[in-house]
């Protein structure tokens, strides 16, 4: 018979403690760990295997990834206290110089090693690039990658590229296509999109009877929608012909469906809106060093990793989405889409619905905004 | 080497003897399970006193404990407010969703106590093996078995039948809360109607009672306290459910949970988050206490 007695037990408990201190450890061994250690923060993508793997046995690093899909949430994670777990961020535009670097949320990346990368990308991304700078230009926020256009997605099969493009967010006022288009649920660009389809611009203080105006839409747009959903939903959605057209979806949302065969599946920028004459709104990801006490050095060399071409062109179609990337702008990165790839990524449009589209911005009185629109969404059953 | 002894060899110095024998009123029991006990505390209470001080926060703010308001309740109570219609739907729906599987896992609980036999053993696994799979995929299945030109499409086709139109409405996410929830009410009906002596049925047969006498003045009494706690259980889980009103019913109805999600995700608001989920945890807690007071815990564990 075996004994097991007090000495064994704290034997036990001594070895366990070793053990932890092995993995969690004092500070400075917890130091030494962050040599070879790396989180991300991000949107889908950046957390793929074909993405990290290789950047993992390059560093012989452990890189954990978590991926979101609203930037509130991420910087909310930040401001929560999370700042001391995380080495980088990847959020739209907007965030990183107007909330997270006055916020403290983020530091600033040394100008001379990462600005160069800005002159090999395409042209508008050029420096000093507006959304990478801080408010008054003098430091360097963030590097850039993933973009695209988003406003809506149609089946041309069913509304043609020209009417969809012609007749714009009314589209989504025409009686006759209530039950037959869907919403993505993605809540910040539906509130874009409720003003637009409102005939409003989203990115200024709104008066009291726009506010009304973006009610009575947002009741309307919820109650005629056949199905809210994800991405997957949607797609899945447009195929199998239970809707033709959805609001807010763009390259980055219809590229899966284009790359799995249904081309007819197209993201469409209308020709005209409230916007300064523009009627559609685009997006692009800023990924930024996050103002860790301990940042992990390795966070800096991720993102001169995914500069190289082989690694941007992995990034464009990481699992998940698919998108074009500022590095296209170099040709040694271009040159390895191929006709299909830049088919599903809309190439062929891209420069001109980028044209027509202001860049996601913050609305002023998006808390109200969005407190109407789910009060409309409740009341559509 | 006793607990007297260990006390005596590692207390040296008067002071420390009277906290030895503090300890020694403890039981060994409660001693050793301490440690585990603060950490559940820890864990349990800690979150849970999180969202309670977050439902008092001002309103989009992040830290808690810093302020104290109820402008949070004050706008969920305000008519304006359409919160209402997602608490009611929450509430309605899991109410159905009770109602259809007490009808629905009775049978096959008797079955399963009184008629499969050996073949009990594999109704039960193939009840039980779906939780295997996750919720999400499954219910993904589901949506691919309703959507156009899906399973239940291709096949109607086929026999030239038209397609239901069923996807992406309210009918639609009950069947999805009715087919997850459903072993959550047939296992401790199942159990339940376990505890129902044969002999008494027999018995009762015997002295000339009905079938329907004996279902009702024998079995249901008796299965009772399983039918309760099967029927708590479903209620509890599908009143927080969200998962099935989001796939497969395209949010034609919005659920509570998924106005918690969003005042945490797109909202930026967690005190409100916290508020809806504090008053979620009220009608929850409180159904369950009256359903608890009316159960005999000592009974359904055999002790008696």
């Amino acid at each position: 018979m075996t004994h097991f007695d007090r000495r064994d037990a704290l034997k036990i408990l001594g070895a366990g403690a070793l053990a932890a201190g092995g993995s969690f450890g004092l500070p400075g061994a917890a130091f030494a760990a962050r040599e070879k250690e790396m989180n991300i923060l991000c949107w889908e993508g950046y957390n793929s295997a074909q993405v990290l793997d290789p950047f993992r046995e390059k560093e012989g690093a452990t890189v954990k990834a978590e991926s979101l899909t609203n930037d509130p949430t991420m910087i909310n994670r930040l401001r929560s206290g999370e700042s001391k777990v995380w080495d980088l961020i990847n959020v739209n535009n907007p965030w990183a110089r107007k909330v997270m670097y006055p916020e403290k949320l983020i530091k600033p990346l040394p100008k001379d090693e990462f600005m160069p990368f800005f002159d090999k990308m395409l042209e508008q991304f050029h420096p000093p690039y507006r959304w990478a700078m801080s408010d008054d230009g003098s430091e360097l926020l963030g590097m850039t990658q993933r973009f695209g256009p988003y406003s809506y997605v149609v089946n041309t099969d069913k509304i043609s590229r020209k009417t969809a493009e012609e007749t714009g967010w009314d589209l989504f006022n025409d009686d006759s296509l209530a039950g037959k288009y869907g919403i993505l649920e993605s809540d910040d660009w539906n509130v874009f999109n409720i003003f637009l389809v409102a005939g409003i611009d989203p990115f200024k203080e709104h008066t009291p009877e726009e506010m009304q105006t973006f009610s009575d839409t947002a009741l309307k747009v919820f109650k005629g929608a056949k199905v809210i959903g994800d991405i997957a939903t949607m797609n899945q959605a447009l195929v199998s012909g239970e809707i033709d057209l959805h609001l807010t979806g763009g390259t980055y949302s219809v590229s899966p469906a284009r790359a799995d065969g249904f081309p007819e599946m197209r993201a469409i920028t209308p020709l005209k809106g409230p916007m300064n004459g523009k009627g559609g709104v685009s997006w692009i990801e800023v990924t930024s060093t996050v103002n860790n006490p301990d940042l992990s050095p390795l966070a800096t060399e991720f993102l001169k990793y995914v500069q190289d071409p082989k690694v941007a062109h992995t990034v464009a179609f990481a699992e998940g989405t698919f998108n074009p990337v500022a590095q296209m702008g170099n040709k040694a990165c271009f040159e390895l889409f191929t006709k299909d790839e830049l088919d599903a990524i809309q190439w062929d449009s891209l420069e001109e619905e980028m044209a027509r589209s202001v860049e996601y911005d913050i609305v002023p009185d998006y808390e109200k905004a969005l407190d109407l629109m789910n009060n409309a969404k409740r009341q559509r059953s | 080497m006793s607990d007297a002894a260990l006390g005596a060899a590692g207390t040296t110095t008067g002071e420390s003897r009277p906290k030895g024998r503090a300890l020694r009123g403890i039981p060994a029991g409660v001693r050793c399970a301490s440690p585990v006990a603060l950490f559940m505390a820890l864990g349990f209470l800690a979150p849970l006193l999180t969202v309670i001080g977050f439902a008092f926060a001002e309103p989009r703010t992040f830290t808690v404990f810093d302020s104290f308001t109820l402008e949070n309740f004050a706008e969920i109570f305000d008519p304006a407010d359409t919160v209402w219609m997602s608490f009611a739907w929450s509430l309605a729906l899991a109410l159905l969703t009770v109602v259809l599987l007490l009808f629905v896992c009775y049978p096959i609980a008797y079955g399963l106590v009184r008629v499969f036999g050996r073949w009990s053993s594999l109704v039960s696994i193939a009840f039980v093996f779906p939780l295997f799979i996750s919720e999400n995929v499954r219910l993904y299945g589901w949506t691919l078995f309703f959507i156009n030109h899906g399973v239940l499409d291709g096949l109607l086709a086929q026999l030239g039948l038209p397609g239901p139109d069923v996807l992406f409405t309210p009918a639609i996410t009950l069947f999805g809360m009715v087919y997850t929830y459903l072993p959550f009410m047939l296992f401790p009906m199942t159990l339940g109607l376990s505890m129902v002596p044969a002999d008494l049925v027999e018995a009762a047969r015997d002295f000339g009672a009905s079938r329907t006498m004996i279902w009702r003045e024998i079995e249901l009494p008796l299965a009772m306290p399983g039918i309760l706690i099967g029927a708590l259980l479903t209620f509890v889980l599908a009143a927080g459910a969200v998962a099935e009103a989001k796939i497969l019913g395209g949010q034609s109805v919005i659920m509570i949970s998924h106005d918690i999600e969003i005042a945490f995700t797109y909202s930026q608001n967690w005190p409100r988050g916290a508020a809806l989920a504090v008053l979620l945890m009220l009608v929850i807690g409180g159904l369950s206490m009256a359903v608890m007071a009316r159960l005999d815990l000592d009974r359904i564990l055999g002790r008696r």
